[in-house]
């Protein structure tokens, strides 16, 4: 009578003996191990050096809100003569610079899995009220050709060369058998060719998915506290199901390529043909199709919009932008009198053109955000065509690195700046100066992270996406097994 | 001899399919590749030279009005896209295209391509470069992995020695069908690639068709390395099947791998900053400068004052511009070597993996690398700064009599025509080669090395 669970599991510990013995089982259970912790302590040490960005960042702008709050006393207290063009009183000057806030994204707790676009957005923007376009196109500072060369992280161990140790273990699972002879006379014992590959391939999955999943959750739970809770901590667990199910797919395929009956060799060609395509080619043509179906609008039109916009409100506020600074003839001016501050005109003039120019900007610039939001869409949708761009996809969201993070940023980023230009914009216009109470009721940047829901659904998603041809894949190995010669 | 073993070869490889097969799939790539790279080049050409003229245009017929204000108003400056970046785009994707020259500050290319892209383009992005480097070896790999181990294991090694041909004879008869079979495939895609740039360089096809032809001698030593090393690990290991094992996991090592490890190395050996970082410790610079030129000038570091009229505007803007020029000059300068440092890097680690050497090349005589990308900055903020330093002149020529009527004047377009035209020499091909010649250099080293490795894995004994 069959027992296949019995027997698999028999198979399963002569397997792993003969393994071991081999040295196949270390050999690549180390090389995954130490990939996978290099890959892992990059990301570590990548995520340490942006929180310790943020983190001076935070204490500059504290150092910086308690300078001016210092000088504001002074100032109305008439100890001091300020400066014109760093005015604690003046709007212009706090709003325009002076007092600028940084809207921050915080890195998440799994951030150290994927670099995902981080190394190319900013996680940081110094808000004024003057327009987007001097702000918001900054990036980080990076050598483009470490960008073009792409990052040692652990998605891209788990994306890239995750499947190429499968493969090293698992593309002569039965091939081997039939080229030692050895494969007649087991399949000549009350045993079926499916028992015993799935008794072959349990070792095999077994070490790899303990060095590629458990592995890194075990560190990022003992090194990023805050993984151990609520929404992060689900997150992980289905980044740990994400990336099995990846590990799986590639099994399933190499389960098909034995199952089909060819020499050693010919499976592991035909399993690196695969990769290959999967991982190489589908897609660097998909990202050809997305940016070909979805196409960015123009940066060039944008600078040239961006020009003829700012040249219309120079010369629209030309009389105001030709008036002199006050100040030099008559310092007095610089210190408020009733709570009002005479702005010179010239500054006014200065927020108006930056105000004008920003509200045609918005639509040019939100453009982009859409636009890019229908890449995605796209990627979404054709992403299917590959495993590894599902892997990848999903590993840059579990980090908090994906591309809709960083538009979600800019959203807020959008939001915060137009409530700051509403706190100042009556200041300026109306000379009213700034008080100690202003500084206490600045519009403060608050970072919300996108629903923790919206998250889970999108890597959920992603999930389905590599379970299900994983399934399609064992189902065509099963049905290719039921009818297998051995000969 | 050496002729009939390679006709031999040849014949075998274009009957067993692979030369069609696999050397067709990747020439197509190619072809399509140049063809998207044409397109590409063409419309971005196109719409900066009309966005160069415009901008210069909008500039000249400015209305009145202060020349400090013009300034501000600025240009734009646009990068052209050279005609080799149908063949290479090369860092294209990761840095920006425009600069907006704007009074008082030296300012960076804005408007990375990758920012408006999905997290696909971390994947890469086509082109026949991508091609070549990437899947080339595989191509390399596939067509020759069983040249000699197969001969071996079906016995007609043996035999084809004891009719006295020399094994050195076999060996390059091998090579001269593999390089023959690879170039084979390329000559069409090379001549598709030479019409496209000649289209795209029409004002001057004979610099681009130069460095054109650098690019094919230095993908020919690339796929020279790589026929070596299959020939060599074919002739050294006992079966073709180990022969595949070893080259593909060579593959996989040299151009999957080893890349994204030395890009780490090389940034551990010599670290970028951080945005803050660079900005505070430039302005921290600047800070000192301005005041100690105001010092040395106007005698007090106070701005604008009984002590220092409005009427001095003009001549404070020079001050504080030639005194930043140096601060600017040396913090740009220090970053830029650190990226040129890292390349230099990895173009060296290229003697282990060549990928790292021709991806230098190439993106250097296609006038795609941080060198080109460098010299139109540098070229960019030098037009910035004649334009800085005429309104600054004007304002000095026009200060105020009144002393309280500095922003009243209003300059005309006889001063806006004084600004010239920005117009962009790209570098030559001596230029480029004198940036890029480690990368080449590397390249013909590897390739000798490769050779005389293999060589030394063909002697008789060995063979069989």
């Amino acid at each position: 009578m069959r027992r296949p669970l019995a027997d698999a599991r028999t198979i399963a510990v002569f397997e792993t003996r003969v393994l071991l013995a081999d040295r196949t089982l270390w050999f690549t259970a180390l090389a995954t191990l130490v990939l996978v912790l290099y890959g892992l302590l990059n990301g570590l040490a990548q995520t340490g050096e942006r929180e310790r960005t943020i983190t001076g960042i935070v204490a500059r702008q504290a150092e910086t809100e308690r300078g001016n709050r210092d000088l504001l006393r002074q100032v109305m207290a008439r100890a001091v003569t300020p400066d014109p063009f760093a005015n604690p009183v003046d709007p212009a000057s706090m709003g325009g610079g002076m007092a600028a806030r940084h809207a921050i994204m915080p890195t998440t707790a799994l951030s150290p899995l994927a670099f995902g676009q981080a190394d190319l957005n900013p996680d940081y923007y110094r808000v004024t009220y003057r327009s987007k376009a001097t702000f918001m196109y900054d990036g980080e500072i990076e050598n483009p050709w470490n960008l073009l060369t792409g990052h040692f992280d652990l998605a891209f161990v788990l994306t890239y060369l995750f499947p190429l140790l499968i493969f090293t273990l698992t593309y002569n699972m039965l091939s081997a058998e039939r080229e030692q002879g050895t494969l007649r006379m087991l399949l000549s014992q009350p045993l079926s060719v499916l028992t015993l590959l799935a008794g072959k391939l349990l070792p095999r999955i077994g070490a790899l998915l303990a060095c590629a999943v458990a592995v890194p959750v075990v560190v990022v739970l003992a090194l990023r506290p805050e993984s151990r809770h609520g929404d992060q901590l689900a997150l992980l667990m289905l980044w740990a199901a994400t990336v099995a199910s990846y590990g799986l797919f590639w099994c399933a395929l190499a389960a098909v390529v034995n199952a089909i009956s060819r020499s050693s060799a010919a499976n592991a060609l035909v399993l690196i043909a695969s990769w290959v395509v999967f991982v190489l080619v589908v897609p660097v043509l998909l990202n050809l199709a997305v940016g070909a179906a979805a196409p960015s609008p123009s940066r060039t039109e944008l600078a040239t919009r961006t020009r003829t916009i700012t040249v219309s409100a120079l010369a629209r506020y030309n009389d105001l932008l030709s008036s002199d600074y006050k100040f030099v003839a008559d310092a007095d001016i610089l210190l408020p009198k009733d709570g009002r501050l005479q702005i010179p005109e010239r500054m006014q003039g200065l927020y108006l053109v930056q105000r004008d120019t920003d509200v045609e900007l918005e639509r040019l610039l939100e453009q982009f955000d859409r636009q890019l939001d229908a890449q995605q869409a796209l990627v979404d949708r054709f992403g299917l065509l590959s495993p590894a761009i599902v892997m990848h996809e999903a590993m840059a969201s579990v980090a908090g690195n994906g591309a809709r993070r960083f538009v979600h940023f800019r959203d807020q980023v959008g939001a915060f700046h137009r409530q700051w230009k509403a706190f100042f914009e009556p200041k300026v216009l109306q000379g009213l100066a700034v008080t100690e109470h202003d500084l206490d009721t600045l519009p403060q940047f608050a970072w919300t992270e996108r629903p923790a829901a919206d998250a889970r659904a999108e890597i959920a998603g992603r999930l389905a996406a590599l379970v299900l041809p994983t399934l399609l894949l064992a189902a065509l190995a099963y049905a290719r097994l039921r009818h297998f010669r051995p000969i | 001899m050496i002729r009939l073993i390679a006709r031999r070869e040849l014949t075998e490889l274009w009957r067993d399919g692979r030369l069609a097969g696999a050397g067709g799939l990747v020439a197509l790539l190619v072809c399509a590749a140049l063809a998207v790279g044409w397109q590409r080049q063409h419309e971005i050409a196109a719409e900066r030279t009309a966005a160069q003229v415009l901008d210069y245009d909008d500039w000249v017929s400015q209305q009145e009005r202060h020349p400090h204000d013009a300034a501000h108003q600025g240009m734009h400056v646009f990068k052209p896209e050279p005609a080799l970046a149908i063949v290479d785009p090369g860092i294209e994707p990761y840095v920006g295209s425009t600069i907006w020259l704007q009074a008082h500050r030296q300012s960076e290319l804005k408007f990375r391509p990758a920012q408006d892209a999905t997290g696909l383009q971390r994947f890469g992005s086509l082109s026949a470069a991508w091609v070549l480097q990437v899947l080339g070896p595989l191509l390399v790999i596939v067509l020759g992995f069983n040249s000699i181990a197969w001969e071996r294991e079906q016995g007609t090694l043996r035999q084809v020695l004891s009719l006295g041909v020399a094994p050195r004879q076999l060996f390059w008869g091998k090579a001269v069908a593999l390089g023959g079979a690879v170039t084979t495939l390329l000559v069409p895609c090379f001549v598709l690639a030479a019409a496209a740039v000649l289209y795209a360089s029409s004002a001057a096809p004979v610099p681009a068709l130069a460095r054109l032809g650098w690019l094919a001698g230095a993908y020919a030593l690339y796929f020279g390395i790589w026929v070596f090393v299959v020939l060599g690990v074919s002739a050294r290991v006992r079966t073709s099947r180990a022969s595949m094992t070893t080259l593909v996991a060579l593959w996989i090592v040299t151009v999957v791998l080893a890349p994204r490890v030395i890009a780490d190395l090389s940034r551990r050996w010599q670290p970028t900053p951080t945005r803050t970082e660079f900005e505070r410790e430039m302005q921290h610079d600047l800070n000192e400068e301005y005041e100690h030129a105001w010092r040395e000038q106007f005698g007090t570091s106070v701005r604008w004052g009984p002590d220092l009229p409005l009427d001095k505007w003009g001549i404070s803007l020079r001050v504080d511009d030639h005194a930043g020029y140096g601060v600017t000059d040396e913090h740009f300068g220090a970053l830029w070597d650190t990226f040129a440092a890292q390349r230099r890097f990895q173009e060296w680690a290229g003697l282990a993996v060549p990928i790292l050497a021709v991806r230098s090349f190439s993106m250097g005589l296609s006038g795609t690398d941080f060198s080109h990308h460098r010299n139109f900055s540098v070229a960019a903020e030098q037009h910035r700064r004649v334009m800085q330093d005429l309104m600054s002149g004007d304002l000095i020529e026009h200060a105020d009599p009144l002393k309280d009527r500095h922003f009243a004047y209003q300059a005309d377009r006889e001063l806006w025509r004084q600004v010239p035209r920005f117009v962009y020499d790209a570098p030559s091909v001596g230029w480029a080669l004198r940036e890029s010649w480690p990368g080449l250099l590397v390249l013909a080293l590897t390739c000798a090395l490769s050779a005389a490795a293999a060589l030394a894995a063909v002697p008789r004994q060995r063979m069989l």
